[in-house]
């Protein structure tokens, strides 16, 4: 952290420029307002609970949906990774749904979902899954031939030795796979927030955004770039401590 | 004689490589005694580690059978087990000493209560030498220990064979002498067959009661000789010995000088 600072002062130095920019008239007040207010806007918005309420629902939704994808797609790509058939199977059709944005699905999701939670859980899980099962896959199939024939000549069962052997040799890949989807979550939930519905953080930067209250506006995409710091250093962390046996830190 | 634990009858094992057919080996035959140390020794590319896959049913031949007590091998053999050449891509690297022990302990099946278990996995570490190190992590350890982990953990599943696949080609002059110690002194403590494959001529002769040659692929058994020096084997006076330095020598031109006049026959020198 503590060799963090030179960022650390850009940022600082940044902010304070932003500050004048916009105090001495450089700038349209009106639509780049002072750091300082808001600061104030966010400072009320955080006490009477607003954003915080928006920002709740956003996270819950990225946890569902990140769920949701997790726990189709590790086993699935487990299946991919190991099994020819289920492979060939799946390969296809995923690298036709893959290259679509995710947002791309929200209109169809609105038809059959509506405008509420199970649409945008649905959007994030979509979204998700596929970083997940790819790097999942990539992972099953990078490990090493030698370490499988460990698992053999030891006569280990085929389904205990991908809990025991593979799956722990994918890790790596798999929790790389995941950090990558949660960025994505973010951004596709704030996305679907912003098209339909009354809630979450999108759907408030939105609407102070259409109220004209800018500095609230810039608030909620503060508050966006902070979220996405603290879950990207949290998710690196977790990563550490699984992969504490590789004795190295984390590549991020 | 004692009976035979394996037997190779007419063993062949072919692949193909853009559509031509690479022979490796074929009409390969020999029969391994139970209780000896049998080094494979040629050079690289000759087949050997093939042949030891073969053997422990990691791979299928061609053609031939391999038979292990009498019972024809169609699969990863219960009883065989194999330490392969790199240990730092077999060993489990998320599992501490004691945790990769007890992975061989368990997928012997055998069912102890944890305390027994406990000290189970504590005798065969305190056998390699790594008494203290239980709770270190394959990244915490030399090439020397990994290699150890392995071979506790293959021998705490109490195999008939152990097969060795160039087990100290990867680790130093004097990790290897050490490591050498170590399996002389794990054959006099446990009962277990050791099929060794090995390119040094040198260390087959020192480690083992029977040394079988390959030649260069397709390989055939070019020599297969029984070494009678006196046991226990000394880094010092075993290599010193006169028989020692005789089978060498002999071994050494079973596997090349042969090659080098068959070499001679089809490329006459130019007048």
């Amino acid at each position: 952290m503590i060799r963090r600072w030179p960022g650390f002062l850009l940022f600082v130095f940044i902010l304070l420029a932003w500050e004048c920019a916009s105090a001495f008239n450089w700038v349209d007040q009106v639509s780049i307002p002072r750091v300082s207010a808001i600061a104030q806007a966010w400072a009320a918005s955080v006490q009477d609970g607003r954003l915080l309420a928006a920002l709740g629902s956003t996270l819950g939704r990225i946890i569902c949906g990140f769920a949701v994808a997790a726990l189709v797609a590790v086993p699935l790509g487990l299946a991919m990774g190991s099994f020819a058939l289920v492979y060939r199977l799946i390969e296809p059709l995923t690298e036709f749904v893959r290259p679509i944005p995710a947002a791309a699905y929200i209109p169809v999701a609105i038809l059959f979902l509506g405008i509420g939670d199970e649409m945008k859980v649905f959007v994030v899980a979509l979204a998700c899954l596929f970083p997940i099962l790819l790097n999942t896959y990539g992972g099953v199939r990078g490990v090493d031939p030698v370490l499988i024939d460990t698992g053999r000549t030891f006569g280990v069962p085929r389904l205990q030795a991908l809990r025991q052997i593979v799956l722990p040799a994918a890790l790596p890949s798999i929790l790389t796979g995941m950090r990558i989807s949660l960025g994505i979550a973010l951004i596709v939930a704030v996305v679907a927030e912003m098209i339909a519905g009354n809630s979450g953080i999108g759907y408030y930067i939105l609407d102070m955004q259409r109220s004209f209250r800018i500095p609230d506006m810039f608030a909620g995409i503060f508050t966006l770039g902070l979220v996405g710091f603290i879950i990207n250093f949290a998710f690196l962390k977790i990563e550490q401590h699984f992969l504490r046996w590789r004795g190295t830190s984390v590549e991020t | 004689m004692a009976a035979p634990i394996i037997e190779l009858k007419d063993l062949a094992k072919t692949f193909s490589v853009h559509g031509r057919t690479l022979t490796v080996f074929e009409n390969l035959s020999c029969r391994i005694e139970a209780g000896s140390f049998v080094s494979i020794v040629g050079p690289s590319g000759c087949g050997k580690s093939t042949l030891l896959k073969l053997m422990c049913g990691l791979d299928s031949p061609s053609a031939g059978t391999v038979l292990f007590q009498n019972r024809p091998v169609g699969g990863p053999a219960r009883g065989m087990i194999c330490v392969f050449q790199h240990y730092t891509r077999s060993i489990l690297p998320w599992r501490d000493v004691m945790g990769n022990v007890a992975f061989g302990l368990n997928a012997a099946k055998k069912s102890l209560p944890p305390r027994q278990a406990r000290d189970k996995c504590l005798q065969y570490i305190r056998l390699v030498g790594l008494e203290g190190y239980e709770r270190y992590h394959p990244y915490q350890l030399s090439g020397g220990m990994q290699q150890r982990v392995c071979i506790a953990r293959a021998l705490i599943c109490e195999p008939a064979v152990l097969l060795m696949d160039e087990p100290f080609s990867a680790v130093d002059a004097m990790t290897r002498a050490v490591l050498q110690e170590l399996i002389l002194k794990i054959r006099t403590t446990v009962p277990v067959t050791i099929l060794f494959v090995t390119h040094d001529v040198d260390e087959a002769v020192f480690l083992s009661s029977r040394v079988i040659a390959l030649g260069p692929a397709p390989a055939s058994i070019r020599d297969d000789v029984a070494i009678d020096l006196p046991q226990p084997r000394d880094q010092i006076a075993t290599r010193e010995d006169g028989r020692f330095i005789a089978t060498r020598q002999r071994l050494f031109a079973s596997i090349f000088l042969q090659e080098k006049r068959e070499q001679a026959r089809a490329a006459p020198p130019q007048a």
